[in-house]
């Protein structure tokens, strides 16, 4: 627990308690009385006899603000309490009861934030009479509301949970529903919410008492030891700066206290924290040639080292393309490819390592710092993303958008980008660019935003686009358009292209060459139409089979891949696949199998561009689903 | 559409939230003959000057009364000073207004340069040391920071004035001298919430997919900050504005009696000692109308910063 706390917490309880401690004790403690002038000569600083020195009356500070604290905690503690008991039985009542409760609070709600709660607390108490129990009952009830607001808030996400509804559907009755399932779990937030609450009291009601509304002489009060120590500012600077500190001090650890129990609730907080970088030591990279080829990925790697240990996402992958080609990376989600993508772009977030080696044109993209990568991204390489409706920026104009890489890469003018812009749109086949420039990404449909997403990729004419499962999001009567016009474009401007996909059957018609990835390594390689007529690697062959296919007969069995994709913390010794393989022998779970090639149906030699899986036992070629063959034609 | 909805809203709550405080200020104890006439005024006295003031009517036909004046802008005659509490509240306006708009100047302008630099570097030590300092400036109230910043600024060093108000229309010069530390006082605590804000949602949107992409077409880090993660980024932020009115107005009762500014607030404090309770009754409905007033600006605002909403 200590740990998960830290120290600030255990400090601000230290605090809490010495300060609560004190209030209760006050007469049991050996302190001056509060009341009693020239105890000390006047306004002097700390000594022993005064520790935190004297005010214009000679009275002890220490003792003032001990018995100040007996006031502040009195209403702060008294105040929550009394606003709970009140608000907690309502905003219970409002979150399981919905419907006319919630129209009520609703209401309430905006009346009580346009209220100047501050100022009507200020009249009641100085018409009523500033007494302890007035200021107390005061702050309470204008505490309500968010007493209510919260505990509703609790009491909703929870009465729609299926354990409570499990529990209304059996027809437990509701108060025993109440009390054993909403109750308990609404405690925590409304602990951490109490000590949120009572610094908001404390700054209440020494705002009170700062104005001379709360408790009145001689009973001091923190608030308004901090009004008499101002006239003393310039001669005892002390008898304003104690109170103010130990002040501070309270609402800080109260403060401290309620935000770490909520970050205990509160599971989004956890997402935001940075993660602390362990050191990795750099990869070193295997030895290589440069090739004369357009991009060269040279044993990639890409580490996370997370609490739980260190995730290899990318685990040594390598490939050439050529230009006026398309490579296909297939995987199940978690297999790496995506971050494949992303580390050869030199994307990745702050907690990555990168290993290996990624050439364009035998020039070193991983020697590059990221202000130099950035006269790569765009006019060399262009990126198209999973989800075109996260793609675009919600808040921009499509043409500020695609003209923007259009004036900072390559300097045009707002006229000629605009031009330019309208001839980009209107190349991915939309109907009316000039029109579609002024709009915004909500007014788009799915398949339109992704013909925009090209569009930008391609406004500088990179030599490599990259397509992150450029059609997983759209509608499968989108999806084979979208791959249409990807190689279309490929073709017109010449490029080459990666492409992508969780769905091998998908991308086979499309590609060249395919990389089969599993927990982030590549389990088999080799041109389209080999990989896909004869997969020789379980995985790919149960990629093959998990994929619907039209020419599959009515009401034919979906097979799916047993299991789940493997935890890349604690990955299985030997082949990754192998608990979920059905041909998995001995030798699978203490070897991993190297990639080894495979002579090609045509007799071609087996070498880097030729068919390769990485397999103790290959299926035969005859049990390969043949009837795929058909389809992998263009 | 959307706008009537909120007309209509808009005055169901001025009309509970005036009925509520007239009702309240005159329900509680003390009474404004005794104040006027003292203790030892005769009865008949009273009930004449309680017939002059209309207070021998029922409580509802004087809200009614009370109301209907305010529609033509009449905000009724004080009983304590005899003044028209209209006349007062609008000399006493421009005051507040200036200090309102002065913290939300110092609480933005810093607010944003530090949730982004904050949000630039997540968990290092700029963004460490800003967590913990708004955490620090939240947990601070209102005077406590103003005294400090008078016993810094004024008391041992003396470059700023410690209290007193110099109007615009006098000096331009010393009317900013004079609004600077009530200003950066008010402003510190919104300044805490606005940066905590902004950068929790900076982050977040950093991670979108357009930011990545943005990122991929080769952007600087600045230029996908500023152009296209703050504006996403800004709706919390906005609608924090317009919450935390609330919050900061009636932190300017506070202020302007540590710092001696002749303002609402102020008028509203002197007003509840002396038992005025038009002039209270009128500095509520004033800063209600104001709170409200904002907060249909911010709605306004959210259209221009975000399009997806501009069709609802």
């Amino acid at each position: 627990m200590r740990r998960r706390f830290g120290i600030g917490f255990w400090l601000a309880v230290g605090w809490v308690g010495v300060v609560l401690l004190a209030a209760l004790l006050a007469d049991l403690l050996p302190l001056y009385r509060y009341d009693e002038t020239l105890a000390g000569p006047p306004q002097t600083g700390p000594s022993w006899s005064h520790p935190l020195g004297t005010d214009g009356l000679g009275r002890d500070v220490l003792s003032r603000i001990v018995y100040g604290a007996r006031v502040s905690l009195g209403v702060g503690v008294g105040a929550v309490l009394l606003g709970l008991l009140i608000g907690a039985p309502l905003g219970i009542l409002a979150g399981y009861r919905r419907r006319a409760a919630d129209a009520i609070i609703m209401a309430v709600n905006d009346v009580a934030l346009a209220f100047p709660a501050l100022v009507f607390a200020l009249a009641v108490v100085a018409f009523a009479g500033a007494s302890l129990r007035n200021v107390l009952i005061v702050l309470a009830v204008l505490g309500v509301p968010a007493w209510v607001r919260l505990i509703r808030g609790a009491t909703l996400s929870f009465a729609e949970r299926e354990f409570v509804l499990a529990a209304r559907v059996l027809g437990t009755r509701d108060r025993r529903i109440l009390w054993r399932e909403i109750v308990p779990n609404v405690a925590m937030p409304a602990a951490s919410y109490a000590f949120i609450g009572m610094a908001v009291v404390v700054v209440a009601e020494g705002s009170l008492a700062f104005l001379g509304l709360s408790v009145q002489a001689p009973t001091p009060t923190w608030g308004g030891l901090i009004n008499e120590g101002r006239t003393l500012m310039e001669t005892a600077p002390h008898v304003v700066l104690v109170p103010s500190v130990v002040m501070f001090l309270t609402v800080l650890s109260f403060n401290l206290v309620g935000d770490r129990l909520r970050a205990l609730t509160d599971v989004r907080e956890s997402g935001l924290e940075p993660v602390r970088q362990v050191t990795v030591s750099p990869m070193p990279v295997a030895e290589h040639q440069v090739r004369d080829t357009l991009l060269q990925a040279e044993d990639v790697r890409t580490h996370f080292a997370t609490p739980r240990g260190l995730v290899k996402a990318v685990d040594g992958v390598s490939f050439t393309l050529e230009r006026g080609r398309t490579l296909a990376i297939v995987g199940e989600s978690g297999s790496g490819k995506s971050m494949l993508i992303r580390s050869i772009l030199g994307l990745l977030p702050g907690s990555a390592v990168r290993g290996g080696k990624v050439y364009l044109s035998g020039d070193d993209l991983t020697a590059r710092t990221p202000a130099e990568m950035r006269s790569v991204l765009g006019p060399r390489l262009g990126t198209v993303f999973q989800d075109p409706m996260t793609a675009l920026n919600p808040v921009r104009t499509i043409g500020t958008q695609v003209t923007e890489p259009l004036r900072v890469h390559r300097g045009l003018g707002r006229k000629e980008a605009h031009a330019e812009a309208v001839r980009l749109l209107a190349s991915v086949g939309i109907a009316d660019p000039v029109r579609m420039l002024r709009r915004y990404p909500h007014q788009l449909s799915g398949g339109m935003r992704q013909r925009v997403t090209i569009a930008m990729a391609l406004s500088c004419g990179p030599d490599v686009l990259f397509a992150d499962e450029p059609t997983t999001a759209l509608d499968v009567t989108i999806q084979d358009q979208v791959l249409r016009l990807l190689h279309q474009l490929r073709e017109e401007h010449h490029m080459a292209v990666v492409l992508v996909s969780h769905d091998l059957s998908v991308v086979a018609r499309w590609a060249d060459e395919v990389i089969v990835m599993y927990a982030g390594k590549v389990v088999e390689r080799g041109p389209a139409a080999e990989v896909f007529r004869r997969p020789r690697m379980p995985y790919t062959q149960a990629l093959l089979q998990a994929a619907p296919r039209l020419s599959d007969p009515v009401h034919h069995r979906l097979r799916e891949i047993p299991g789940r994709p493997p935890d890349l913390v604690d990955l299985p010794p030997g082949c990754s696949f192998r608990p979920r393989c059905a041909y998995a022998q001995d030798r699978c779970g203490q070897e991993a199998p190297p990639l080894v090639g495979v002579a090609l149906a045509n007799g071609a030699p087996v070498n880097g561009s030729g068919h390769q899986y990485a397999c103790w036992y290959p299926r035969p070629i005859e049990t390969a689903i043949a009837e795929g063959a058909e389809s992998s034609g263009r | 559409m959307i706008i009537l909805h909120r007309l209509v809203r808009l005055v169901v709550v001025l009309l509970v939230v005036t009925f509520l405080s007239y009702a309240l200020l005159n329900l509680l104890p003390g009474d404004p003959v005794t104040q006027i006439l003292g203790m030892s005024a005769t009865e008949e006295s009273r009930e004449q000057l309680r017939r002059e003031l209309g207070l021998d009517q029922p409580l509802f036909v004087r809200y009614l009364d009370w109301l209907g004046g305010l529609l033509t802008g009449d905000f009724g005659e004080s009983y304590i000073t005899r003044m028209s509490v209209g006349a007062e509240l609008a000399e006493r306006l421009p005051v507040t207004l200036e200090l309102l708009i002065a913290a939300e100047i110092v609480a933005l302008g810093l607010a944003v340069p530090l949730g982004v630099a904050a949000a630039r570097r997540a968990g290092r030590a700029l963004d460490q040391a800003l967590t913990a300092l708004s955490f620090a400036l939240l947990s601070t109230p209102v005077f406590v920071l103003g005294v400090l910043l008078i016993l810094i600024f004024a008391v041992t060093w003396n470059v700023l004035p410690a209290t007193g108000w110099t109007s615009l229309s006098v000096d331009l010069g010393w009317n900013l001298t004079s609004v600077i530390l009530p200003a950066i006082t008010l402003g510190c605590g919104q300044l805490a919430v606005y940066a905590r804000l902004l950068r929790t949602d900076l982050i977040a949107t950093l991670q979108e997919d357009y930011i990545i992409l943005a990122r991929a077409r080769g952007l600087s880090p600045r230029r996908i900050m500023w152009r296209h993660a703050l504006r996403p980024s800004a709706i919390s932020l906005i609608t924090a504005i317009g919450l935390n009115m609330g919050a900061l107005i009636g932190g300017t009762v506070i202020i302007e009696t540590l710092f001696g500014l002749p303002g609402i607030g102020r008028l509203i404090v002197d007003s509840i000692f002396s038992r005025d309770y038009l002039t209270v009754q009128g500095g509520v409905v004033l800063i209600s109308v104001g709170y409200v007033l904002v907060n249909f600006a911010v709605d306004v605002v959210y259209a221009a910063v975000d399009p997806r909403i501009r069709r609802a």
